[in-house]
């Protein structure tokens, strides 16, 4: 798409046919690193050459061809598809997709997001030790709502929301904008759509609606609230909210660990409040006893330490409605009067709330400079750079790689375990397979190796123009 | 949008005839005429239909893949894209865009299978491949509408969803993509067409539903003068008349 090369997709065929040359397309970028590494394959930091856009930061998400010889991975399809005929502020933006023919490998070009939600709420909880304030998580809240409701009116369900695939821009002139990333998972619903776990998906359970885990056969738009509740009661106690243990013994375990930890904080489902419930497989067939467990009811109001009364915790129980249909929409969200009150959201959730308060530094990814794009490392060490000319070109600016600490998480949402999680919980373990923990992280003061990009060859003739399609 | 054919790309992306029916220049070079042209797409589009019955693919994943296929000749020529690969490349592309997966080991037991002919005769590698260049002609654009929805509404709305219209409606609705009308018209004007068509055939006078309906009559007209032409023609489509045109490409020693 976009780049105008499809017509010259032979002559790149017939010219790359040695594999160390690089496919003309990747000649548009500078490559800066990898950031991150999931399932299908991995995500690199990358800035465009073109004169337009010269220095923009891009994440280009490799996949690779799918290893049961089924051609391109219908992940890959999916997020193409949707985020093709789709445009909204506060949702990430496909800026290219391109093929290398000769190892038959699909990278989608996203815009970079410097932040997600599981960096900013790690910030906070293990370096920061306070909360975010009021302003930032209702802006964020808010964003993530207005996304939400452009999606389900166009009849996209995402299916899984979660803080790391929940990107918040980078300075710029987009700075702390909300952007939902990763559409692996979504889908267009004019169909009723079967449960994941029918095509052997896995996601994350802890944000996982009480229906589904109950075995309801089928996923509606209230499955992407409730996962919005669940981030919304993260972002106020920096805690993911309801922790179950995940149960993997068969292909489609029944998450009793989860229902257990929600059942606690919530109370027990009832036929009365949830009419639908008496039809879910699980709750009907009842082979864990699940119906007859008393619960003693924490309330949500003392795991999120907020007055029964205010405005917030109103939303929040909303959203966190145990019946689907009775659960708040996102257009009904957004209207909800906790918007209403201030500090009211903004475009930019990262700024400060008050005059005068310092605006809170939030770390850079870790780029891991020693990986080029098929994904080998090269085993030249890192070379210190002193501080202030590390990023070469001209590019500089914010979105300069130096002095990145601390673990990397997931850029645009692949599937993977955060580092640092392991430790903090157990259960999660080994979501997204084929992770890479622990060698990515880079020494605070290791800037980029200047090589890497030097090695390019000097602007040239430009970027071709974006193709239209017609009318 | 995904969901609002108005603000689509394939509504984006729809074309008039005259760019449709553009033979391009390797092709014309070998001699290909623009009757081969419409000729080979319809006789892919049959191929397509046949191949998803015998692996029981949905109707939906068949009106998808012969969008893709009739997309592809818009920008490719059949002397680089061959029609006998690109044909069933598209059905298991649009089996992975509608959800259900299509493994490429059985696409290609079925060709081998349905068709002794060399010329269908392609492995798995050559689809993986051609999978990813469709793709790219295709410029990433994958959500196509069709007139299916829009039939059941509106049966049900003229108050003609009965069985026999029902199902002449639908059987219609199926050889318009022999056509290339998915490319050139937006999918309810083409399930309007098909129900006009219907209604006359079976005497029924939906006139006055036409009149509250708030759209171009002389368009569904001449979509449903399209359809009724084609199927004068269609029994000229033979084997043999295929092969004549395809041989021209010279596509294999």
């Amino acid at each position: 798409m976009g780049d105008g090369n499809s017509n010259t997709a032979n002559r790149t065929v017939s010219t790359n046919t040695k594999s160390n040359e690089k496919p003309e397309w990747l000649q548009h970028y500078n490559l800066i690193g990898k950031i991150g590494e999931g399932t299908y394959g991995l995500v690199f930091l990358a800035k465009t050459k073109s004169p337009a856009n010269r220095g923009k930061s891009i994440a280009i998400k490799k996949f690779k061809q799918s290893k049961d010889g089924d051609g391109v991975s219908p992940t890959a399809i999916r997020e193409i598809m949707l985020l093709r005929e789709i445009s909204h502020e506060n949702v990430v933006r496909l800026v290219n997709v391109h093929i290398n023919h000769t190892d038959m490998s699909l990278y989608l070009a996203f815009d970079y997001a410097e932040h997600d939600l599981y960096e900013i709420i790690r910030h906070h909880r293990d370096k920061l030790g306070h909360g975010i304030n009021q302003y930032t998580v209702k802006s964020l809240l808010w964003q993530l709502l207005n996304g939400l409701n452009y999606l389900h009116s166009n009849w996209i369900i995402h299916r899984d929301l979660k803080p790391s695939n929940i990107l918040v821009m980078g300075e710029g002139e987009e700075h702390g904008v909300v952007k939902i990333g990763d559409f692996g998972l979504a889908r267009i619903y004019q169909a009723p759509l079967k449960p994941l776990s029918d095509n052997g998906v896995v996601v994350t359970i802890w944000y996982r609606a009480p229906e589904l885990l109950l075995g309801a056969k089928h996923y509606t738009s209230a499955v992407d609230m409730w996962a919005l509740g669940c981030i919304f009661a993260e972002l106020l106690t920096l805690k993911p909210l309801f922790q179950g243990a995940e149960a993997k013994s068969t292909p489609n375990p029944f998450q009793l660990d989860q229902l257990d930890k929600i059942f606690k904080v919530l109370g027990h489902p009832t036929i009365e409040k949830w009419p639908t419930l008496a039809s879910l497989p699980h709750w009907q067939q009842d082979s864990h006893h699940i119906q007859a467990h008393k619960y003693e009811t924490t309330g949500i109001h003392n795991v999120v330490h907020l007055s029964p009364k205010s405005a917030q915790y109103d939303l929040l129980s909303k959203m966190l409605e145990y019946d689907p249909q009775k659960r708040i929409t996102a257009a009904q969200a957004l209207e909800h009067e906790y918007f209403r009150m201030e500090p009211l959201p903004g475009r930019n959730a990262l700024v400060p709330s008050q005059p005068g308060e310092k605006a809170i530094n939030y770390p850079t990814r870790p780029v891991d400079t020693n990986t080029d794009f098929e994904g080998t490392t090269s085993l030249q060490p890192p070379q210190p750079v002193p501080p202030g000319n590390a990023v070469s070109g001209g590019m500089g600016g914010p979105h300069g790689v130096a002095n990145r600490s601390g673990p990397r998480s997931m850029p645009i949402g692949m599937r993977m375990q955060p580092p640092g999680m392991g430790a903090y919980l157990a259960p999660q373990a080994g979501i997204g397979g084929g992770m890479n923990s622990g060698n990515m992280t880079m020494p605070r003061g290791v800037a980029a190796q200047p090589h890497l990009r030097r090695k390019d060859p000097p602007m040239g003739a430009g970027y071709p123009p974006q193709q239209k399609s017609r009318r | 949008m995904a969901a609002n054919f108005w603000t689509s790309s394939h509504y984006k992306q729809l074309l008039d005839q005259e760019e449709v029916n553009v033979v391009k220049p390797l092709d014309k070079e070998k001699g290909l005429t623009l009757e081969d042209f419409k000729l080979i797409k319809t006789h892919m589009a049959n191929y397509i239909w046949k191949l998803a019955q015998h692996i029981k693919v949905r109707q939906r994943v068949v009106a998808t893949a012969i969008t893709y296929m009739r997309r592809v000749y818009t920008r490719k020529c059949m002397s680089q894209y061959d029609p006998c690969l690109v044909a069933p490349t598209c059905l298991y592309l649009a089996a992975k865009a509608e959800e259900s997966m299509l493994q490429a080991r059985l696409l290609v037991f079925y060709i081998k299978k349905l068709y002794s002919d060399e010329k269908y005769r392609y492995e798995i590698k050559d689809i993986l491949e051609m999978e990813m260049k469709i793709l790219e002609a295709l410029d990433y654009y994958l959500v196509v509408f069709h007139p299916y929805r829009s039939v059941s509404q509106l049966l049900q709305d003229a108050g003609l969803n009965d069985t026999s219209m029902t199902q002449l409606t639908w059987g219609l609705v199926n050889d318009t993509y022999r056509m290339d009308l998915i490319l050139v018209h937006p999918p309810h004007l083409i399930a309007l067409a098909c129900i006009y068509i219907a209604s006359v055939h079976r005497d029924k006078d939906i006139t006055a539903w036409f009149e509250e309906l708030r759209v171009d009559m002389n368009v569904v007209k001449n979509i449903s003068m399209e359809i009724l032409d084609f199927y004068e023609v269609h029994k000229m489509i033979t084997e043999e008349r295929f092969n004549a045109a395809v041989n021209k490409l010279g596509l294999r020693p």
